[in-house]
């Protein structure tokens, strides 16, 4: 018998960075090819976590849409109220007062402070520094007192409404907040220098992930990973939505293009969000009551569409919004930051190793609940196909 | 090899208080409005039911009134009120700012884990009974 | 009662697609709307980043999204752009008929839009020709996707 053909079969072991995993901190499976130590292919498998919002969106009014489309996400719950709330206003032509613009804006911002402080918090956790990790998160819940004192509530902010917002502010609760924004100043300072200086974060972070300007722009990445690689895109600049236009802030953008270049983006946008907020609350205008009356909003709303877009910590949120004259909306499409980023982002583990896996993905701040929102019933698992190595080698794969 | 930086604030807090809150022994700082636990006074209520229609999460029944107080509410034709299964509820307080006649009492109270089912029954009812 | 659109110009940086273009219009806010027809879509992408690159400017996709018009027995399908520097939204939109919906994939051209073609193929069942990375499992749980529903669809029962 002549051997026409040998053909080998390098070892490249698969390993499932599944579901559940110490390493990664959101239910998303990365299947990783691996040779030797070096990432070969990387393949994302998502599903795990839908609640089906939009279908639900369609059943419910305009109004009860607010509260549930607030609860799409935990960490950024204020930016996606806003923001329908603004498509919705949008269709019916509405213009809130300034004063409620500028407390709308004032919610948003002290939700990037504690989104920020918790992302680099679990970066450092996942690096080995459960120091660090410890000594954020205490300084990051006197960001949530503060946020208490002005909304009623620390995490789940109900807080936006058609017309305005829900709660004023007065005198007492302003200065309790302007004394918790002073004594958090220095202390992320403190952790800015230390992110630049530290030996450990500079041997695990810098030169991992690295990507490049045009590679951003073709697969559609957002956020301050984007800004990390020296594109300037910032949705508050092109838009100017809500007090944005009033209010004098930077737009943060770094050269490097790797890990370090966007934990460092999120540090200093941090430091800007703590003078935005100074800001507005020195110079709140007094122009009328910005709380509507709930109990006389329209209830007709007129045939038409819009699309609005919002900065969310983690990105760029569009909401597109179509109703057809009745009191349930038509269509309510949400396009979260993490959709784009963790799914479009295959290319970017090629070529690292395995150790590297989580800090990558840690670094494009994966919020995997705002990332699947599209039919209901109840949480199941998906099925995976393992294919065993002698099926290869018989050619019937 | 290179000190790392923290080892400063490392043993500054080797040596200051801890800065845990022994719950559920000590109790936590809160807000006098934070969104707690919330009842309907029977006194003010008119049985429009609007709280019921607009709760997102539909954790808002309308029950009869029992007959031993049906006297004393007057202004409630159809002699029904609002029943909060606190389960359900996600306290956005909806039922609160659309109430025509602002018959809602708030409360800061947020110690609410429990085995069995917890409504705002007795806590309606006790306002009649003085 | 149908919805007022106002009828607007064309903005220059898109006079050469004048041709295929069949109406524009204005959605709030101050975005501007074109309507093609859905063969043309990949020869205007690839005039449009010509186009722009001589001018200096860049683009990117930023949302596909996908309506189940069934009064009218057609499927809208959007694909929104941002124009770079100044951030003005284009929003690019054909209709394909409901019983078969099929369209040239832009995965080539624009790998961005590998999240959103995949999305929109799972829940409302348009296929993207040349896009060989949809399943039907991507998002909806295994228990719809037996039964070959489409959830977003409007008669679909969920």
């Amino acid at each position: 018998m002549t051997v026409s053909k040998i053909v080998e079969i390098p070892i490249v072991a698969e390993i499932p960075v599944g579901p559940q995993h110490p390493a990664i901190h959101e239910p998303i499976m990365l299947k990783i090819y691996v040779e030797g130590e070096e990432v070969v292919k990387v393949e994302i498998n998502t599903g795990y976590n839908h609640r089906g919002i939009e279908k639900l969106c369609e059943k419910n009014s305009f109004y009860k849409d607010i509260f549930i489309v607030s609860r799409v996400c935990g960490i950024c719950n204020t930016v996606h109220g806003d923001c329908y709330v603004r498509a919705v206003e949008q269709i019916l032509d509405i213009d809130p007062p300034r004063r409620a613009k500028y407390l709308r804006t004032l919610a948003m911002e002290l939700e990037r402070i504690h989104s920020h402080m918790i992302i680099n918090a679990i970066m450092a956790e996942i690096i080995g520094y459960d120091t660090l990790f410890m000594l954020i998160m205490r300084d990051r819940e006197m960001v949530m007192k503060a946020k208490e004192i002005l909304t009623g509530g620390r995490v789940l902010a109900d807080y936006m409404m058609v017309g305005g917002v829900r709660r004023d502010i007065d005198e007492v609760k302003r200065d309790k907040i302007l004394s918790i924004l002073d004594k958090i100043e220095p202390r992320v300072k403190y952790y800015m220098k230390l992110f630049e200086e530290d030996v450990t974060i500079e041997k695990r972070l810098r030169g991992i992930g690295r990507i490049k300007p045009d590679e951003v722009l073709k697969f559609s990445l957002v956020g301050p990973t984007a800004r990390g690689s020296s594109i300037k895109t910032d949705a508050r600049v092109e838009d100017k939505y809500d007090a944005y236009d009033e209010v004098p802030f930077n737009v943060i953008v770094r050269d490097e293009g790797d890990s370090w270049a966007r934990m460092m983006v999120r540090w200093e946008e941090t430091i800007e969000s703590i003078n935005m907020s100074r800001y507005i609350l020195n110079h709140l205008p007094k122009d009328g009551n910005p709380v509507p009356d709930e109990r006389r909003l329209p209830r007709r709303f007129p045939p038409g569409e819009s699309f609005t877009r919002a900065e969310a910590p983690r990105g760029e949120l569009t909401y597109y919004i179509k109703s057809d004259g009745k009191p349930n909306p038509y269509r309510v499409k949400i396009r979260t930051p993490s959709f784009n980023n963790i799914i479009n982002s295959g290319f970017v583990y090629l070529g690292h190793t395995l150790a590297d896996v989580p800090v990558i993905l840690t670094s494009f701040d994966p919020c995997i609940s705002c990332m699947e929102r599209v039919i209901v019933i109840d949480l199941k698992n998906q099925t995976k196909k393992i294919v065993p190595f002698k099926y290869i080698s018989l050619g019937r794969v | 090899m290179a000190k790392p930086k923290l080892l400063k604030e490392v043993l500054k807090n080797l040596f200051s208080k801890p800065a845990t809150i022994q719950y559920p022994r000590e109790p936590t700082p809160v807000e006098p409005d934070f969104r707690g636990r919330h009842y309907a006074d029977l006194r003010k209520c008119i049985g429009c039911s609007l709280c019921a229609i607009e709760c997102p999460a539909k954790a808002i029944t309308m029950t009869k009134i029992p007959p031993q107080y049906a006297e004393k509410v007057k202004k409630n034709p159809r002699k029904i009120y609002p029943v909060v299964n606190y389960l359900k509820c996600i306290f956005c307080y909806r039922c609160v700012t659309v109430c025509p006649t602002q018959a809602y009492t708030t409360t800061n109270e947020y110690k609410l884990a429990s085995f069995g089912k917890i409504t705002s029954e007795e806590l309606s009812l006790k306002t009649l009974a003085e | 009662m149908s919805e007022e659109r106002k009828e607007v110009e064309v903005p220059e940086e898109l006079e050469f697609a004048k041709e295929y273009i069949e109406k524009s219009y204005l959605m709030k806010p101050n975005r501007i709307v074109i309507e093609i027809k859905p063969e043309k879509i990949r020869e205007f992408l690839t005039q449009l980043s010509k186009t722009l690159e001589d001018r200096g400017k860049k683009f990117y996709l930023s949302t596909i999204a996908g309506t189940d018009l069934i009064d009218k027995n057609v499927i809208q399908l959007d694909y929104h752009l941002i124009i770079l520097p100044p951030g003005q939204g284009i929003v690019v939109r054909t209709y394909l008929p409901r019983d078969n919906p099929r369209i040239d994939s832009i995965l080539d051209l624009i790998p961005g839009a590998f999240s959103g073609e995949c999305e929109t193929y799972d829940l409302l069942g348009i296929v993207f020709e040349g896009n060989k990375y949809l399943k039907r499992g991507f998002f909806v749980p295994i228990d719809i996707t037996e039964k070959n529903i489409f959830p977003l669809r409007k008669d679909s029962g969920v």
